[in-house]
C-alpha cells in the first residue's frame, strides 16, 4: 500500500464517532464531574479543552479537559492558585480517585467494582488574570514557577489553524503508544513549529521530518506558547532527559521504517468487525497450548 | 552488595531493546530508580490483524531473573479487582510467581511478554467483550498459592508444602533433618531421594520466596 494511503487509514482507525461507546462514556463522566463542580464552586467558569476541543482527537488517548476558572476577583475556592488547585482536588475527592498532575487532576474511580478505571478527564483550575475572562493563569505543583499564564482559547486557535493537524494526531499516536512522558500541549507547539515551512509536504515526509529533527538536534529546541510569548518558560517541560528520551525514540523509528517499514510504526491496519474480533480472540486462546493460570493476591 | 543486572551487563540491556524491536517495537527500555522499565503499547496479533492493544509497564527487578518482573495496565483500562487478577495497588497477578522462576526460559523477557502477559490481555479482552476468562486460573490469596507450590511438590496437604519448602529454603539439605513429609523419620531413611529431585526443580533462592509469600499472604487474609 502507498505510505500516504497507509498512514490515512491509520488516522481514520483512530477516529471516534460521536455514537461510539468511548465519547458516550466520556459525555456522562464530563456531565457527573460538571455537576460536582457547579455544586461545589457556583460561580466558577466551566469550559472544555483537551484534544476534544483541540482537534487531535484519536481513539488511543481521547482525553477531555474540563477546564474550571474561576473570576480574577473571586476567593470562593481559595485565594491563592495553590488553595484553589488544593480546593478542587478536595472536592472532587469526594467522589473520585484523583491523581495530581503538574496542573491538572486526573480522575480515575474509586468504586470496589471499577477501582483505578480511567475517566480520561482531566479537570484545570485556574483563575483569570483580569476581567476580560481570557488570559488565565494555572497552578503548577512540581515546577520552580508557581504559576503559569496560559490562553485556552489562543491554544485552540493555534492548534486549529496550523494546518498540520493530521500530522498533530499521528505523532501524537506515536508518542502515547510509546508512552513518552512530554506535556501534550508542548509537543503540539513543537511539531507546529518544526513543521513551519513543510506544510505542503506529503504525511509521511513531514512524520520523517519532526523525527529526524528530534534526532539531529542534541539540545533541547525552544518552543514558544502562543498564549505568553517570551513569558512561559517551557524549558523545565522540554529538559534535557525528556528530549534525550524523545531523540532516542526517534531515531528507533527511523531505524524501523529503514529496516522493517512503515507498518512497524503505526500496526497493521486491517478493519474486523465486532463478531469477528471477538472470534478471533477466541481463536487465540484456543491457540495457547500451556496457558498460564492467572491469580490474585489480594484476596 | 551484588552489582544491578542491567549495570553488571549493560549489553544485555543494549540485547533487551534489539530483541523488543522486531515484535514490540513501542515497547521503550528505561533504566530508573535501579530498575529497568518496559512501557510503551502491547499489540494482541494474531493472523497479521491487531487485535487490541494494552499500555504496559513491565518493571524488572534489581534481582532478575531471580525474582519476577511485574506487570500494570498503565492505560487506566482494565479495573482493579480481583476478578480481573488485578491487586487494588493496580499490580496484573498474571501467574503465581514462582511457577514462571521455575520455567527454564525465565531469563527471556521476550518468553515473558510472549507468554504470561500475551495469555493475561487476551483473557482481559475476551472479559471486556461479556466472555469468561478463557484459561483456567488460581483461586486468590493463600489457597492459590498453595494450589500452584502443591502442583510444584506433589502434595496438597499444607503443612508438608510449608515443611518442604522449609527445607527447600536451606542451601544444603542434610540426611538427619526429620522428613517434611510428616513421617517423623529421618531425610535419609524416607524422601531423600525426593526431596533432591524437587531441588534440581526448585532452587533454595525460589523456595524462599514461595515461603515469604506465604507467610505474608497469610498475615493479609
Amino acid at each position: 500500500m502507498d505510505i500516504d494511503k497507509y498512514l490515512a487509514a491509520v488516522l481514520d482507525s483512530q477516529n471516534l464517532p460521536e455514537d461510539s461507546v468511548e465519547l458516550e462514556q466520556l459525555r456522562i463522566h464530563r456531565a457527573d464531574v460538571e455537576a460536582l463542580l457547579k455544586r461545589e464552586f457556583p460561580k466558577a467558569h466551566i469550559r472544555y479543552g483537551g484534544s476534544k476541543a483541540k482537534g487531535p482527537l484519536i481513539r488511543d488517548a481521547y482525553d477531555l479537559d474540563i477546564i474550571c476558572y474561576f473570576d480574577h476577583d473571586d476567593t470562593t475556592a481559595g485565594k491563592t492558585l495553590k488553595d484553589i488547585y488544593g480546593s478542587v482536588q478536595a472536592a472532587l475527592a469526594k467522589h473520585y480517585e484523583v491523581q495530581t498532575k503538574t496542573s491538572a487532576l486526573r480522575l480515575r474511580s474509586k468504586d470496589a467494582a471499577t477501582l483505578g478505571q480511567d475517566f480520561h478527564i482531566d479537570v484545570v483550575p485556574g483563575r483569570y488574570v483580569d476581567e476580560s475572562n481570557g488570559d488565565c493563569f494555572i497552578y503548577q505543583n512540581s515546577a520552580e514557577k508557581e504559576r503559569l499564564k496560559t490562553n485556552l482559547d489562543l491554544h485552540i486557535q493555534h492548534v486549529r489553524d496550523s494546518g498540520v493537524s493530521d500530522a498533530i494526531r499521528l505523532l501524537k499516536l506515536w508518542k502515547v503508544r510509546r508512552s513518552l512522558g512530554i506535556k501534550q500541549f508542548v509537543f503540539d507547539l513543537l511539531v507546529i513549529k518544526l513543521l513551519d515551512q513543510r506544510k505542503s509536504a506529503n504525511l509521511s515526509a513531514e512524520l520523517k521530518h519532526v523525527w529526524q529533527e528530534l534526532c539531529d538536534a542534541a539540545e533541547p529546541l525552544s518552543v514558544e506558547d502562543p498564549a505568553n510569548p517570551g513569558g512561559n518558560d517551557l524549558s523545565k517541560v522540554l529538559d534535557g532527559a525528556t528530549w534525550s528520551e524523545h531523540s532516542s525514540a526517534a531515531r528507533r523509528t527511523l531505524n524501523s521504517i529503514e529496516q522493517f517499514g512503515w507498518e512497524q510504526v503505526y500496526g497493521p491496519i486491517v478493519k474486523v468487525s465486532a463478531e469477528e474480533r471477538t472470534e478471533k480472540l477466541r481463536a487465540a486462546a484456543a491457540a495457547v497450548v500451556t496457558p498460564t493460570k492467572a491469580w490474585c493476591g489480594n484476596a | 552488595m551484588k552489582k544491578l543486572w542491567h549495570r553488571a551487563n549493560a549489553a544485555l540491556l543494549a540485547s533487551l531493546d534489539e530483541d523488543l524491536r522486531g515484535p514490540y517495537p513501542d515497547l521503550g527500555v528505561v533504566a530508573e530508580n535501579e530498575c529497568v522499565y518496559l512501557r510503551g503499547s502491547f499489540p494482541i496479533i494474531c493472523d497479521g490483524v491487531v487485535l487490541d492493544r494494552y499500555q504496559i509497564e513491565v518493571r524488572i527487578p534489581r534481582n532478575f531473573p531471580h525474582a519476577l518482573p511485574t506487570l500494570r495496565e498503565i492505560g487506566g483500562r482494565i479495573p482493579w479487582n480481583i476478578d480481573r487478577h488485578v491487586n487494588t495497588n493496580g499490580e496484573a497477578c498474571p501467574l503465581v510467581p514462582e511457577e514462571w522462576l521455575l520455567e527454564p526460559r525465565r531469563e527471556s523477557i521476550l518468553c515473558f511478554l510472549n507468554g504470561p502477559v500475551r495469555d493475561f490481555f487476551v483473557a482481559q479482552s475476551l472479559v471486556e467483550v461479556g466472555q469468561p476468562w478463557p484459561f483456567p486460573w488460581r483461586p486468590h490469596g493463600t489457597d492459590g498459592l498453595y494450589q500452584a507450590y502443591g502442583e510444584l511438590l506433589g502434595t496438597h496437604d499444607r503443612a508438608v508444602i510449608r515443611k518442604y519448602l522449609e527445607c527447600l529454603s536451606k542451601d544444603a539439605v542434610k540426611g538427619h533433618w526429620e522428613c517434611p513429609c510428616g513421617s517423623g523419620n529421618k531425610l535419609r531413611h524416607c524422601h531423600l531421594n525426593d526431596v533432591q529431585v524437587v531441588r534440581a526443580k526448585i532452587p533454595p533462592s525460589v523456595a524462599r520466596q514461595a515461603l515469604q509469600r506465604l507467610v505474608r499472604q497469610a498475615g493479609q487474609t
